[in-house]
């Protein structure tokens, strides 16, 4: 099972440092594999279809990645698990010798597809090449998981958009995920794939603190056999002082010595306020989307290169930047004049977003350690924010574990989610 | 700084091998010249400059950067402005700039007497040649290509507007030669597919000149000396042969074509560097160095390959004779799904088939330690490319550019070794063409597919989708 180290604790907040080492494949002919330790916490760029968007592996790893996500739904779809168990897993078939997270396809089943139902059994969709019923399990999910061979994977959650104003079924879907936790463990442990491949619980309840309350106890009860939590069912338009709260209860009753995963979210803000929160992962698709129509983010908020201010901008995006993009000295004017009409382009924010994301929350990991981290947050939202004010639920979430953006500032505050855009 | 062209002995318009000098840039022909769409080679990051070794020679055609005025390139300050502004390195890359995109065919306003039309995203721009002359000043490119009067009304065109073509295109280029330090300038042979009228437009080249005309372009006698080489553009050479409807046999039309670049050389300086913009095939390049002793050949058809889900796979000299076989591999094509082979039966070398572990990494914390792999990674596979065009995914593209822009590479490393070795080139090429079908019809199939997954995947998929479910309504 994987090895997860705690390192370094921040004195004020609930954030900390841990290595996180993952599957160690061993196989008698000489060679062995080890996808590494990742350093957590950490933000992991998502290759939805066995790709990075638009980049090789060699080109993602050149960027300090070693953790990122693939989806199950899509994989399935295509190239499908017979290939993928002919190629021998998605790490050789897509060429990603680092460490790889699966999400259950749970989520999508809700978010692509028009006709899912669930039962007690899964989850009932139509097949988009067939249009036949197919029938998604627990155990099935967790058979596919297999086939990719990710070195994380995640139990079969029954997803309710957090909007859904349906309480009962809210509550229904909270004690389902956590019976289906339980046939995913079964299934797992049954299979001798869980020396190489971790299990992570998903925390469900809504925007419900009872409700999600009573899932986490549930699903700490059975601590000894998953590698990890996630907290599900967020980032799904709720109020941001909604998501924050919900967070922060979930990562307090969370065990200490297992990592915690907040699915969905990706902007620097959202990052910042959950390690404090004491989240040790994170995923989103918004970097590499928002990247390939136009969007910088750099540490003083994004940059619409699409906008006609950039034309004759002959800086490159980020002068501090380690990003390829930015060393090679591309510029704001060749991108403004290249983006959404080249995919080069594309690829070159792309690179430069994602080195971004982890400049974040490698910055956060050497706070941490210093036992900077309080600082590091003032000084970043004030550098991101700026003029801008910040928003107020960051403001209200990080003061409740200490620290306070408006010590010491007159930067004004925003009411609403107050992400900052260009 | 001037491009020197040194050149084996060879006749007139027979094969020939040469070294393409400037700075520390050293170029072997015959060889290839990567195109650009918007100053980018196509699905190429900046970053994959560096690990790809074909891309030596850059061919920009500039119109695009006239949507800002001025241009933005020209803004950009140094000694070599346009590879700054586009990441080429000038220890390694030579850059060509062109003002029209030479593989654009399609219908333009027509040009006047000091004018040509450019195509933008905004619109058409008129270029003077003045206007040209600042660009080409302001960019410091090491080539460039004087502007050419290339009608792109309807062809068949009359003799007046051809003999109006080659007078502007002479013109062009004299107000090219007068400013100094002295320019790299390929010089576009016009004349159309008027044999009578490519001959008239070579021998003004090579007129001495006198008086005023003498002036403006001293220190050199004639106009042709002060051109560095010759570009012909095949494109609107086929336009004009749609147009009158001559043979449309492909043997035929092939000789006609060599015929009408020979004519055109017959009198010119045998020595300077000769550039072919257009080419389809590895076969019409064969044919090309071999009867009019093409040296520098554009890349574009194997990039558009690429761009539509096509891994070359070709060598030449031919190995074995085998069983006639297409030049490459359509992707998309369902026999590729779980083909986890390399993408050429050849060895290749480009990042795709031989990719390199980063040897390091960045560190984003001071507990990040980047570990190496310990094995080579395997070649990508024609599998997984299979999957990232089905799936609309564009690391299929710049993984195919990758290997296409090689195995072109590799071909004219090949076609220089025989030269090089004094082999029959000929004979050699026969084979070449006896081995591999010229029609390319893997890329039309291809480019069917690409199409076909791009409407229901690509940009636009979803308004496209919310009105098909609208009309689905009763």
């Amino acid at each position: 099972m994987a090895h997860f180290e705690l390192l370094a604790k921040c004195h004020t907040t609930r954030a900390r440092v841990s290595r996180l080492t993952l599957a160690r494949k061993f196989s008698w002919e000489i060679t062995f594999h080890v996808h590494g330790p990742t350093i957590l916490p950490t933000f992991m760029p998502v290759a939805t279809q066995a790709a990075i968007k638009g980049l090789t592996p060699q080109q993602v790893e050149s960027l300090g990645v070693t953790l990122i996500l693939n989806n199950t739904y899509h994989l399935n779809l295509r190239p499908g698990v017979k290939v993928l168990a002919e190629a021998g897993g998605a790490h050789k078939f897509q060429g990603w010798n680092k460490n790889m997270l699966t999400d259950s396809g749970g989520f999508q089943l809700v978010s692509l597809s028009k006709f899912t139902k669930i039962t007690e059994e899964g989850a009932l969709f139509e097949s988009p090449f067939t249009g036949e019923p197919t029938m998604l399990t627990p155990e099935e999910s967790i058979s596919i998981q297999h086939a990719i061979g990710g070195d994380i994977i995640m139990q079969l959650d029954d997803v309710v958009p957090s909007l859904t104003p349906d309480h009962a079924r809210v509550e229904e879907a909270m004690e389902r995920s956590v019976r289906w936790l339980d046939r995913c463990i079964a299934f797992h442990n049954n299979s001798g794939k869980q020396t190489t491949q971790n299990l992570f619980a998903i925390v469900q309840g809504g925007l419900d603190l009872e409700l999600r309350h009573r899932c986490v106890m549930q699903m700490v009860e059975r601590k000894n056999k998953v590698a990890g939590f996630a907290i599900g069912g967020l980032s799904g338009g709720e109020e941001k002082d909604v998501f924050w709260r919900i967070v922060k209860q979930c990562a307090e009753k969370l065990p200490e010595d297992r990592p915690r995963y907040c699915m969905g979210i990706g902007f620097a803000e959202d990052l910042l306020v959950c390690v404090a929160l004491g989240i040790d992962m994170a995923d989103c698709v918004f970097p590499t989307r928002t990247a390939r129509f136009g969007v910088a983010l750099t540490p003083r908020g994004p940059l619409n290169l699409r906008l006609a201010k950039y034309a004759k901008d002959l800086a490159p995006i980020d002068d501090n930047c380690s990003c390829p993009t930015c060393t090679e000295k591309t510029s704001r004017a060749f991108l403004n004049h290249t983006i959404t009409r080249e995919t080069a382009a594309a690829h070159a924010v792309t690179i430069h977003n994602i080195t971004f994301q982890a400049q974040v929350m490698g910055g956060a990991r050497d706070a941490i350690l210093k036992g900077t981290f309080p600082d590091y947050l003032r000084s970043f939202f004030a550098n991101y924010f700026g003029e801008f004010g910040y928003p107020e639920w960051c403001v209200n979430a990080l003061r409740s574990v200490g620290v306070d953006l408006l010590e010491g500032s007159d930067i004004k505050v925003n009411k609403g989610s107050g992400a900052k855009w260009e | 700084m001037s491009l020197s062209f040194t050149l084996a002995p060879c006749s007139r318009l027979g094969p020939r091998t040469g070294t393409l000098t400037l700075r520390s840039v050293s170029i072997n022909t015959p060889g290839l010249m990567v195109t650009t769409s918007r100053g980018v080679v196509p699905h190429l990051s900046r970053d994959q400059h560096k690990r790809t070794a074909a891309l030596r020679l850059v061919h920009v055609p500039f119109e695009t950067f006239l949507e800002n005025t001025p241009p933005t390139p020209t803004l950009q300050p140094g000694l070599h402005p346009l590879h700054t502004f586009l990441g080429f390195d000038p220890n390694v890359h030579l850059v060509a700039m062109t003002l029209r995109d030479p593989a654009d065919g399609k219908e333009m306003p027509s040009n006047g007497h000091d004018y040509i039309s450019a195509s933008t995203a905004r619109g058409v721009r008129k270029v003077t040649p003045n206007q040209w002359r600042e660009y080409v000043r302001a960019c410091a490119p090491d080539v460039v290509v004087a502007l050419p009067d290339v009608p792109w009304s309807l062809p068949p065109f009359s003799q007046k507007r051809t003999t109006k073509s080659i007078e502007r295109t002479a013109a062009w280029l004299a107000h090219l030669l007068a400013p100094s330090p002295p320019l790299n300038i390929l010089v576009h042979m016009a004349g159309g597919t008027s044999e009578a009228a490519r001959r008239s437009f070579s021998e003004s080249l090579t007129e001495t000149l006198h008086g005023k005309e003498a002036e403006a372009v001293s220190p050199h006698r004639c106009i042709d000396d002060g051109a560095a080489g010759y570009i012909f553009d095949l494109l609107p050479l086929r336009r004009e042969m749609d147009a009158e409807a001559r043979e449309q046999d492909p043997v035929h039309r092939a000789n006609e074509t060599q015929a009408l670049l020979a004519v055109s050389l017959e009198h010119l300086s045998p020595t300077k560097l000769r550039v072919v913009n257009s080419v389809a095939s590895p076969h019409e390049i064969l044919r090309l160095i071999r009867s009019v002793g093409v040296d520098v050949f554009d890349a574009k058809w194997a990039q558009d390959a690429a761009h539509v889900g096509v891994a070359l796979d070709f060598v030449f000299p031919i190995r074995d004779k085998e069983l006639r076989r297409d030049l490459g591999h359509n992707l998309y094509r369902l026999q590729y799904a779980n083909d986890f082979a390399a993408f050429s039966a050849a060895a290749c070398f480009c990042g795709a088939c031989a990719p390199v572990a980063p040897p390091s990494a960045i560190s984003h914390s001071a507990l990040d330690a980047h570990v190496s792999a310990l094995a080579l990674p395997p070649a990508y596979t024609r599998a997984y490319v299979h999957h990232l065009l089905h799936t609309h995914e564009m690391s299929a593209h710049a993984l195919l550019v990758l290997h296409n822009l090689a195995v072109l590479d590799a071909f004219f490393a090949g076609v220089r070794d025989v030269l090089l070795r004094g082999e029959d080139l000929g004979a050699h090429a026969d084979a070449f063409s006896a081995q591999y079908d010229e029609n390319l019809t893997i890329v039309h199939e291809a480019r069917a597919m690409w199409k076909e997954v791009d409407i229901a995947r690509g940009k636009g998929r979803m308004a496209r989708e919310r009105a098909a479910d609208h009309s689905e309504l009763p």
